[in-house]
């Protein structure tokens, strides 16, 4: 075989046709483009892309259409032509136009008035699924049902932008926004009262024991303590203490404290102390 | 005495083989986690990725190569996964495969959302890339290609979301 090459290409015979690959520069994806082959003749184009193989029958020195569907995702295709031998060229294609933003916004229900506890990250997509890995401007707005809150204009950075904002003072739903150009993504942040701030207690006796409630319990910025918060009473009568657990409900917390003598009540929600009050015995 | 040592060898061989086979489809990565943002990448979390991804990249080097999904074992998600599911379809409908070997990767994190949530790396990553028709081999490379990766967690495992190559970073 070696032998028979040897003499064919003395004899100026070629075995192997070299075959040049034009492949296109700046593809992007779902835009269909071309492929240019010299030489002449039959052959079979092979094209190997992120999602897709193919393999048809071409002639040599015509263009090679390849359809918008045929490279619809961004990235490194390898594009070959075999007749007696074969060529192969490599091509990028890029992602095309803004279609999609997934935007991830954290927490899902956050505390009022604490820094830095509402974040957002948001990456573009093209319409079939691809990173636009160019840079692009996410406008982040934080708005209430009453007002704008907040916005933040950022630039993506390898395909991402991000931001980190501070919780507003009132409870409630807050709409959090990214936009790209006609793009836009939407999440609600339900905003909730921190923890409370002052506990104020009020205790009467009855014939049952002792009725004990809190004055509506609020956080320091006057929001209303979300229901099922608990609030800890404890009942000290000399050395015997009893404690007992209570939600709050509709704003206020109440238990019943069965005690005959006279006793001394408290009250605690998480890191927060009532007032104590004294009383006496039947 | 000599009919002992011949089968030896031959085994002996045949080991060497297998194991060289298998170094041969064991991607090497390496994971650079110093330049993420804005969250810190914890040791466990570095672990985790660095299995995950490097399994990810075996499983797929074995699907293109077979052109089944089936080795896949849930580590690809959304479009990368859709974009994998279609390889292999249009592979095995044209009679292609492609074979991924001598796979090393350098991987750096680049963007670790705040909660945790997702991670974007970026990966040089270089192999011997040959595609196959039938069993004829029609082009084979020593590539050097550079992937945006997204992964997020999942229940026990991190998946692979996006795999997209760029021309550069």
């Amino acid at each position: 075989m070696g032998l028979l090459a040897a003499l064919l290409s003395l004899a100026g015979v070629s075995l192997a046709q070299d075959i040049e690959v034009r492949v296109p520069s700046g593809a992007v994806a779902g835009q269909a483009a071309s492929i240019s082959t010299t030489g002449s003749g039959s052959a079979t184009f092979y094209l190997e892309g992120p999602s897709i193989a193919l393999k048809r029958d071409v002639q040599l020195g015509q263009e090679i259409q390849l359809s918008a569907r045929q490279i619809e995702g961004a990235g490194r295709y390898v594009a070959t032509i075999c007749a007696s031998s074969c060529s192969s060229s490599v091509f990028f294609v890029a992602a095309g136009k803004p279609s999609s933003l997934t935007f991830l916004v954290h927490p899902s229900r956050a505390p009022v008035g604490q820094a830095d506890t509402i974040s957002g990250v948001a990456f573009p997509f093209d319409e079939f699924g691809n990173l636009i890995f160019t840079p692009e401007t996410v406008q982040f707005q934080i708005s209430s049902k009453d007002s704008n809150l907040a916005s933040h204009s950022v630039q993506t950075q390898n395909g991402v932008a991000w931001f980190r904002s501070s919780s507003g003072k009132s409870a409630g739903a807050v709409q959090i926004a990214a936009s790209l150009n006609d793009v836009q993504a939407r999440r609600v942040v339900q905003q909730v009262a921190s923890d409370p701030c002052r506990l104020q207690i009020k205790a009467q006796r009855t014939p049952k024991g002792v009725e004990v409630q809190t004055d509506p319990v609020r956080d320091c910025a006057g929001n209303p303590v979300p229901d099922g918060t608990i609030v800890t009473f404890t009942a000290k009568n000399g050395d015997e203490i009893s404690t007992v657990d209570a939600p709050i409900k509709q704003d206020v917390a109440r238990a019943r404290i069965a005690a005959k003598g006279p006793i001394v009540i408290s009250a605690a929600s998480g890191v927060v102390m009532g007032n104590e009050i004294r009383v006496g015995g039947q | 005495m000599m009919r002992i040592r011949i089968p030896m060898i031959c085994v002996t061989l045949a080991l060497a083989a297998g194991y060289l086979k298998a170094a041969d489809a064991s991607p090497q990565v390496t994971l650079n986690v110093t330049k993420a943002a804005p969250r810190t990448v914890e040791p466990l979390t570095q672990r985790a990725l660095l299995r995950d991804y490097k399994f990810a990249w075996t499983n797929l080097a074995q699907a293109l190569e077979s052109n089944s999904m089936e080795s896949l074992n849930g580590l690809f998600a959304g479009n990368a996964n859709t974009a994998l599911k279609d390889k292999v379809g249009t592979q095995r409908q044209s009679g292609l495969s492609s074979r991924y070997s001598n796979q090393s990767h350098k991987v750096d994190a680049i963007f670790y959302a705040p909660e945790g949530d997702v991670i974007e790396l970026h990966d040089t990553a270089e192999y011997d890339y040959q595609v196959l028709d039938g069993s004829k081999s029609i082009h084979s490379e020593h590539a050097i290609v550079h992937y945006v990766v997204l992964m997020t967690p999942g229940a026990d495992r991190w998946v692979v979301r996006q795999l997209q190559a760029v021309q550069h970073f």
